[in-house]
């Protein structure tokens, strides 16, 4: 249509998108008119908390939204000059995965399973362009090899459950570039994988892009890979867009209050000092927990030992957080449950308090559980659906008989929720009326009503977003102080051990690569794994 | 921001997502409000109301008794209610009687409809005692003034109302599917939930034993109850070893069901968390396990009951199953087990109507149950 002017205007231009989702509590409105452009070669980031509407807004450019959604009649997305929202159906198709693609954040069910990864590929490249099958065979291994999947040639005929999350991940993005896309949407593209891998996959979508020339717009809510990766940067919450700028002045000079609180709200401070003298409250010394699999046919039975924690040694004295780090798989915290007897291990002696309690039996180990407490990973599915938040909280008073009356315990229930800052009015409530954030202070609420000495925090922060990430560590850190407890803190990000740790140790596949005191183990790290971990986390730039 | 209490050291000036703290909906208001859009669901739970406020007030609805028969009226067919007689214009309700005629040379007998014989239908008439909760009530729902009988769906070979034994007929074949069912579903729930839970050796037999009752061929066991059961047996008796038997068959699909969710709930975060706390075994389960199953069991009882009422009505309908003189829909079938009684008295497959009526009822609600209870819909 105007074609003479394409290279003036952005490549793609959104005028005052809108949806609305209607669902059975009401309509949500989940995006409210929003505009943004993205020019050729650009990376646009869009940057928010979860149920911002970042992805969402992307489905819309595409038209691939849930069948509830409704779009605003005013929007408008030009797309090299045309409005896709006024395409039929079969046009659109044919601009999805060849002109604008998308990678999503799971890499574990964005792939189907029982399908090979080349021809998963070369699916993309055969349904929109006209090659022999050959031709598009050489075309997905140079593809696999462009995006650095190892062996391309052995891969294309592996299914995906045999590659990693990284490589799956990889995959994903050869697909996305199989056609020479103009626009490609990156929704949490490294989200769902291990820090050091998405600092590799950041850089190869770097690589990728000043090589072909695409635009991209990266949906994220990690301000790093913001700043890694993206030139100008659209906030958003609560589906608007509250201020766009150049990645640079946004960082330097952020005019929203919203985004003056996500740029501070990188968790941040030390650990308080840890007394010289303070005694010991758990101590495991080889300890070692190996998983059977079986595997074979009927006939031909056989099973391999999966040895998840290797002749691991660890103390925690009173006071002191100890933070075990590494990637997915590593064992740390099968490391924790096995310390806390959640878990049953193999081998090795556990002492709490001076007393021995790896050999206790269920019934022998229930009235130490007050003092061994958990906080798990995820707050959606570590809460009862089917329990009121009194109920939750009361379950361990009732068990353990803690607090005679109903009165007493009613009162010590408001107490802990006061203690993670929660108003005790929520009492009442069903764990699906709170957010992520709200459910793991429900969680952790759990934990110390119990007055434990020692709480296992198994990834506590991951599930969250940044800006509660830091609220979450601070409210740790303060309850620790005033309890007295001692943690063991399992996690993946430095940043957050950074914050909390006394000592750290950091495993691989079972085994303990280094340890030490945090500072010294995270400022001189001995090995080039503990220095991968590092710069992932910490030096982003350097990655 | 929204409304709603928030924790004072959260609200940073409505900073973050978490300030949002608005009261939702709860599961089972979701669940409701769901169903209620669906009105394919809905009229299915009209439909099953219907049929159990028939069955538990079937002496008020049918206006005789199941047994009451009049020998001068056998096979008469179905009388139309009528409302508007030739020559007097539109009135109250009416039926004629028949008059009845033999043909000198086929014998046949055939019924007229005789106007000289109009009897007027009346609301709330008193007829034969019926009880209900050990009260006495002789209170029907509608009958003739002139105490002369109405048949809505004409008469047996015995003279007996077929409209009075459909609606008494409902009773057993509810009582049965119900029965059947619950004894199913807690049975099937025990197990499953005990055997998902602890696993191991005794997972092991459980297993196997499922195996063997889902291996068993139903149709010859039905068929050997009748011949092991004493000819001249009790009809409750009978009844109730029906229903063992229909139970024995039907307990192990569920309990196969509900052990792999058990064992997939099993791992959660929240039973963890319970078992971190010191909960006991006994309190797992029945606290935080049996509940999160509950979706499942109430959708599957709802595609259960239909099923064993159909059961049922085959199976007594081929006459292995109730005995009379206890009625259900599957035993007024069994009297016109062949053509000639088919053919001569048609209106007596009315039970069919109803045996139709209360599966699609049955299964209308138990499908948009399923639907409402559905996570992942969100329409």
């Amino acid at each position: 249509m105007r074609e003479g002017n394409t290279s003036k205007a952005p490549l793609l231009d959104v005028r005052d998108v809108s949806v609305d989702f209607r669902t059975v509590g009401g309509t949500v409105r989940a995006v409210r008119g929003n505009s943004f452009s993205v020019g050729k070669g650009e990376t646009l980031a869009l940057v928010g908390e979860s149920g911002s509407g970042k992805s969402v807004t992307a489905r819309a450019i595409m038209r691939m939204l849930a069948e509830n959604a409704e779009v605003g009649g005013g929007t408008k997305v030009l797309f090299r000059g045309r409005d896709l929202m006024e395409l039929p159906e079969t046009e659109m198709q044919r601009i999805r995965g060849d002109r604008i693609t998308m990678i999503f954040q799971e890499p574990l069910t964005s792939l189907n399973p029982i399908y090979r990864v080349g021809d998963q590929v070369a699916e993309i490249i055969l349904s929109h362009r006209k090659v022999s099958k050959a031709g598009a065979k050489r075309e997905v291994i140079r593809l696999l090899k462009e995006v650095r999947v190892p062996e391309p040639e052995a891969r294309f005929s592996q299914y995906p459950h045999q590659l990693s999350g990284g490589q799956r991940q990889r995959v994903m993005i050869a697909m996305a570039l199989a056609n020479e896309p103009d626009l490609l949407i990156a929704d949490e593209p490294t989200t769902a994988l291990d820090v050091t891998i998405q600092a590799e996959i950041l850089k190869l979508l770097k690589d990728l892009q000043s090589r072909h020339g695409m635009a991209i717009i990266l949906i994220t809510h990690d301000l790093g890979v913001v700043r890694m990766t993206s030139d100008r940067v659209c906030v958003m919450r609560y589906g608007e867009i509250l201020e766009d700028g150049t990645t640079a002045d946004v960082f330097s000079n952020p005019q929203h209050p919203y985004t003056k609180h996500l740029l501070e709200s990188e968790p941040s401070g030390v650990p308080d000092p840890l007394p010289e003298d303070t005694s010991e409250v758990i101590r495991g010394t080889s300890m070692r927990t190996v998983f059977r699999i079986k595997h074979g046919s009927f006939l031909n039975r056989r099973s391999m030992d999966l040895v998840a924690v290797n002749d691991i040694s660890l103390k925690v004295r009173a006071g002191e957080t100890l933070g075990i780090v590494g990637e997915s798989g590593s064992g740390k915290s099968t490391l924790g449950m096995s310390l806390i007897r959640l878990q049953q291990p193999t081998a090795g002696a556990i002492e709490f308090r001076g007393n021995r309690i790896e050999g206790l039996s269920k019934r022998q180990m229930r009235p130490l559980r007050t003092d061994l407490q958990v906080v798990f990973q995820d707050p959606f599915s570590s809460l009862n659906p089917r329990m009121i938040v009194r109920q939750i909280l009361g379950e361990g008073l009732v068990v353990n008989n803690i607090g005679g009356s109903g009165r007493e315990r009613e009162r010590m229930i408001r107490d802990a929720l006061v203690e993670v800052q929660m108003d005790p009015e929520v009492m009442d409530r069903f764990p699906n009326e709170f957010s992520g954030g709200q459910r793991q202070r429900i969680a952790i609420a759990r934990a110390i009503i119990l007055r434990p000495r020692f709480i296992l925090l198994d990834e506590p922060t991951s599930a969250l977003d940044l800006s509660i990430q830091a609220q979450i560590i601070d409210l740790l850190r303060e309850l620790r102080r005033r309890h007295d407890l001692s943690y063991l803190f399992i996690s993946h990000d430095l940043k957050v051990v950074k914050a909390l740790c006394h000592n750290v140790i950091v495993m691989q596949h079972g085994n303990v690569v280094e340890q030490g005191p945090t500072g010294k183990v995270l400022q001189n790290p001995e090995t080039e794994y503990t220095r991968r971990l590092v710069d992932a986390a910490l030096n982003p730039d350097m990655a | 921001m929204t409304a709603g209490p928030q924790p004072p050291e959260l609200s940073h000036g409505g900073m973050n997502a978490e300030a949002r703290a608005a009261h939702s909906l709860t599961y089972w208001q979701l669940v409701r409000r769901r169903f209620a859009r669906n009105s394919y669901a809905m009229s299915g739970l009209a439909g099953c109301i219907l049929v159990i406020l028939t069955a538990v007030f079937a002496g008020f609805i049918a206006p005789y008794a199941p047994q009451t028969s009049d020998r001068s009226l056998l096979y008469t067919p179905p009388q139309w209610v009528k409302f508007h007689e030739p020559g007097e214009g539109f009135q109250r309700p009416f039926v004629y009687g028949f008059s009845e005629s033999m043909d000198p040379n086929t014998f046949e007998i055939t019924f007229e409809p005789d106007p000289e014989m109009k009897s007027v239908i009346r609301f709330f008439v008193q007829g034969s005692e019926w009880t209900f909760l050990g009260m006495t009530f002789e209170t029907h729902l509608f009958g003739t003034d002139s105490g002369a009988r109405v048949h809505l769906l004409g008469t047996d070979n015995l003279g007996r109302d077929v409209f009075s034994r459909v609606i008494w007929g409902t009773r057993i074949s509810l009582l049965m599917g119900f029965l059947v069912m619950a004894a199913a579903l807690l049975i099937g729930t025990v197990v499953g939930v005990t055997a998902g839970f602890f696993g191991g050796l005794y997972d092991l037999v459980i297993q196997r034993v499922v195996e063997f009752f889902k291996a068993f061929p139903d149709l010859p066991l039905y068929l050997a109850l009748t011949a092991l059961l004493p000819r001249r047996a009790d009809p409750i008796m009978v009844f109730i070893m029906f229903a063992c038997i229909l139970v024995l068959l039907r307990w192990a699909d569920l309990s196969r069901e509900i052990r792999g969710k058990v064992i997939s709930m099993r791992s959660l975060e929240y039973v963890r968390a319970a078992e971190a706390v010191g909960a006991s075994n006994g309190r797992i389960l029945f606290r935080h396990i049996v509940p999160n199953t509950s979706s499942h069991l109430i959708v599957w009882a709802t595609f259960q009951l239909p099923e064993v009422i159909l059961l049922e009505s085959f199976l007594s309908f081929l006459g292995v199953g109730i005995q009379q003189p206890m009625i259900s829909w599957g035993v007024m079938l069994n009297q016109i087990l062949d053509f000639q009684s088919f053919s001569a008295a048609p209106w007596m497959m009315s039970p069919v109507g109803m045996i139709i009526l209360s599966v699609l009822a049955f299964n209308a609600f138990g499908d948009g149950l399923r639907d409402a209870m559905d996570p992942y819909s969100n329409a």
